[in-house]
């Protein structure tokens, strides 16, 4: 087993040094978007954080990890360090097709709910997501000053997340660590949920199908982004179930445990996904976490998916 | 002992819950447990809305002790001693035990009520060490004293245990012949046949408290079992030990917080509510006040600080002072449901005892428990008392971080 300190370490030194917190290629983080050729500066801004495009590696990196743990236990930790940045980290395959399909789903559906946006391409920044949850709270406060000066240098009025990690780091924790901060934050499901009352956004096809929804805890608890979801996906003809303990008391996918304690993220996402199939064997998600941990121990008859391939399915 | 020399790893309390992982038995007790009392306090609190409007008041009631905590603390004192009490106030768990261990004396036969504060303090353990026989008379907490264990849960301190394993205790520790395939009634028949022996013979009952009216001094207590009754109310010594934090203005604030408790606990309407307001006494001959009817002829309390005063002025700990260690937040903590508390620190568990082991013990030792939290907010959630307790968590990470030289 790997080490706490020397995760902690990994993460903390090389986010400083790198703006990620672990080797990933940069250009793995705007290459899905290249062919949008969105603007590079505007008023509203899509922000992905880098999360969907960071989560097919966090296993690989694990694995890498507990390989080299015998140098890492002799607290070589610079050492480690200065290999691991050489290091190219394979990611799981199907988990990057999945990260970019969500994305390029999520902005083609933001186009035609007709929302000009403007995308960072080479100066997107990771969210600080990790920094903020292990408490390292000076690397964290550095870094999300970083991104909030990017964002404001491109013209950022307004800013749509992707995922509930950046929305929660942006709309609700940044404000705390940023001087005179202001932006106005809203993730892509309260946009579309908008655009679908106004009129504007209309589902081309209605899709008969029963599905149970996984609240992530930062949409349902912190957010407060709940009915939104919901709406889209009933609107374009979704049963969507409840399963026991949802809404403002979902349940942890076991998320932030996978690196630290993956025996234990994998109990905690276990009992969720007996919680989930009690009701369907059809599960959505809303973050690429979520989605990576319960299927991680999802038996084979069960089906998971990101709810912007459901909401693509019957509104593009 | 000392609990204070206690030293927490990380890599220690991650072995040990990857231990009980594999444990069947403890697993399945406790996932049986926290599914029962899932749906009967939710079902409570449907039933009862006016928990909800008294819980908003015990949150009011609860700040504005926190805030002038010598001030109550001062006219609980003088309270108690007007209806007869002796008072003590101990700053440390070693003064704490000392005190008990010198009310109590040695060669006597000692019997207790489940309390957290006794187990803080590790007062069973002490007044053994000092000869005396001790037992605990909650069912649950009783069956921990067998297994000479750690209670799981601070309101349901058996729950990793079944009932093969209980009537495995009763036979090889005390040679009481009960088969692995007894029914839970026969079980918990000759517990308490056991017990009442004791009981009746006992020198010293001692309690916690669930709450204390500063105004009359008077100490409330809640339960379903009947022991508290009993240990309160037979032996000629009653000694409450308590925090401080348990102290409220009024009797009817006092009613108000064990109402809110007991319903957090699924325990709706509490079985018995024990009020004592000093020693039993008599003037029925020649209206002469004379103490010791049928209740203790003495009654002591203890209150004790051990950290708490201190944690007033961390704005982080501060806000646990509100707790009323119902234990709701356990239940609904994805990580407890697995580890119960063998996560929480040496005494308390969960996402409240790793905030109360930073109290008690220090923030330093327990943020190596920190890490292991999801930060997911379910406790929070459903506080009574609105304690952000993950908030907290996380600030003990960043304490972790620091101690371990991690941010440089």
């Amino acid at each position: 087993m790997v080490n706490l300190s020397t995760i902690l370490s990994v993460i903390n030194d090389f986010s400083k040094k790198h703006g990620y917190p672990f080797p990933v290629p940069e250009k793995e983080i705007y290459s899905w978007a290249e062919k949008f050729s969105l603007p590079r500066k505007g008023e509203v801004i899509l922000y992905t954080g880098g999360l969907y495009q960071l989560v097919p590696y966090i296993e690989p990196l694990v694995e890498l990890l507990e390989k080299r743990s015998s140098l890492l236990k002799l607290g070589k930790v610079t050492l480690a360090l200065s290999s691991l940045a050489k290091t190219v980290l394979r990611p799981r395959e199907d988990l990057r097709k999945f990260s970019r399909s969500v994305l390029e789903n999520i902005v083609k559906l933001l186009i035609s709910s007709n929302i000009n946006i403007a995308f960072l391409y080479e100066k997107e920044l990771y969210n600080g997501a990790l920094l903020y949850d292990f408490g390292l709270d000076e690397t964290f406060s550095e870094h999300i000053n970083k991104v909030y000066k990017v964002l404001k240098e491109s013209g950022a009025k307004k800013v749509i997340t992707v995922d509930p990690h950046s929305t929660n780091i942006l709309r609700s924790i940044a404000p705390k660590y940023v001087e005179n901060y202001d932006l106005e934050v809203k993730s892509y499901l309260e946009v579309l949920a908008e655009r679908l009352d106004e009129g504007v956004l209309r589902p081309k096809r209605s899709i008969n199908e029963r599905l149970v929804i996984h609240d992530p805890c930062l949409y349902a608890r912190f957010e407060n982004i709940i009915e939104e979801p919901r709406r889209l996906l009933e609107e374009a003809g979704y049963t969507v179930l409840e399963p026991p303990n949802s809404r403002r008391l979902t349940y942890c996918c076991g998320g932030l445990l996978e690196s630290v304690a993956p025996g234990l993220a994998k109990g905690v996402a276990s009992a969720r996904i007996s919680e989930l199939k009690s009701v369907s064997s059809n599960i959505v998600t809303l973050c690429p976490i979520c989605f990576a941990n319960l299927r991680r121990v999802a038996p084979k008859d069960v089906k998971i998916g990101d709810i912007s391939e459901y909401l693509a399915r019957a509104y593009l | 002992m000392s609990i204070k020399r206690v030293r927490i790893r990380f890599e220690d309390v991650l072995e040990n819950i990857l231990n009980v992982m594999k444990d069947e038995e403890f697993q399945k007790g406790v996932q049986v447990s926290v599914r029962n009392f899932e749906v009967k306090v939710r079902e409570v609190l449907k039933n009862h809305p006016e928990i909800e409007r008294l819980a908003e008041e015990v949150r009011e009631i609860k700040k504005k002790v926190l805030e002038n905590l010598d001030e109550y603390l001062e006219m609980a004192i003088n309270s108690m001693k007007r209806i007869g009490a002796q008072v003590y106030v101990a700053e440390t768990a070693d003064d704490a035990r000392e005190i008990v261990g010198k009310i109590v004396g040695t060669n006597k036969l000692v019997v207790m009520s489940k309390s957290m504060i006794a187990e803080e303090l590790g007062l069973r353990e002490h007044l053994e060490d000092i000869g005396n026989e001790v037992w605990e008379t909650d069912l649950g907490q009783f069956l921990v004293q067998l297994e000479k264990g750690k209670p799981m849960h601070p309101i349901a301190p058996a729950i990793h245990i079944s009932r093969k394993r209980a009537a495995r205790l009763l036979r090889e520790r005390l040679g009481i012949e009960v088969s692995e395939t007894e029914k839970v009634e026969n079980i918990v028949k000759r517990v308490r046949e056991f017990l009442r022996t004791k009981i009746k013979n006992a020198d010293v009952g001692i309690s916690g408290a669930n709450s204390i009216a500063a105004d009359t001094g008077a100490i409330f207590l809640v339960e379903n079992e009947g022991n508290i009754r009993l240990v309160t109310g037979l032996p000629p010594k009653h000694i409450v030990v308590t925090g401080i934090e348990k102290i409220v203005p009024s009797m009817l604030d006092a009613f108000k917080t064990i109402m809110v408790q007991a319903a957090n606990i699924a325990i709706y309407p509490p079985t018995y509510i024990d009020i004592i307001a000093g020693p039993s006494s008599t003037a029925d001959i020649e209206q002469q006040r004379v103490f010791g009817a049928q209740g203790p002829v003495e009654l002591y309390v203890v209150l004790v600080d051990n950290g708490r005063r201190r944690a007033l002025s961390n704005e982080f700990l501060r806000e646990q002072l509100r707790c009323l260690k119902c234990g709701r937040c356990l239940m609904e903590c994805p990580v407890w449901r697995i580890t119960a508390n063998v996560w929480g620190g040496p005494v308390y568990g969960g996402p409240m005892g790793i905030n109360w082991t930073a109290i008690t013990i220090g923030e330093e030792e327990a943020s190596e428990l920190a890490h292991l939290c999801l930060l997911c907010g379910r406790c929070t959630e459903v506080c009574p008392m609105d304690i952000p307790l993950h908030e907290m968590i996380r600030h003990l990470k960043h304490v972790y971080n620091r101690k371990h030289n991690i941010l440089k």
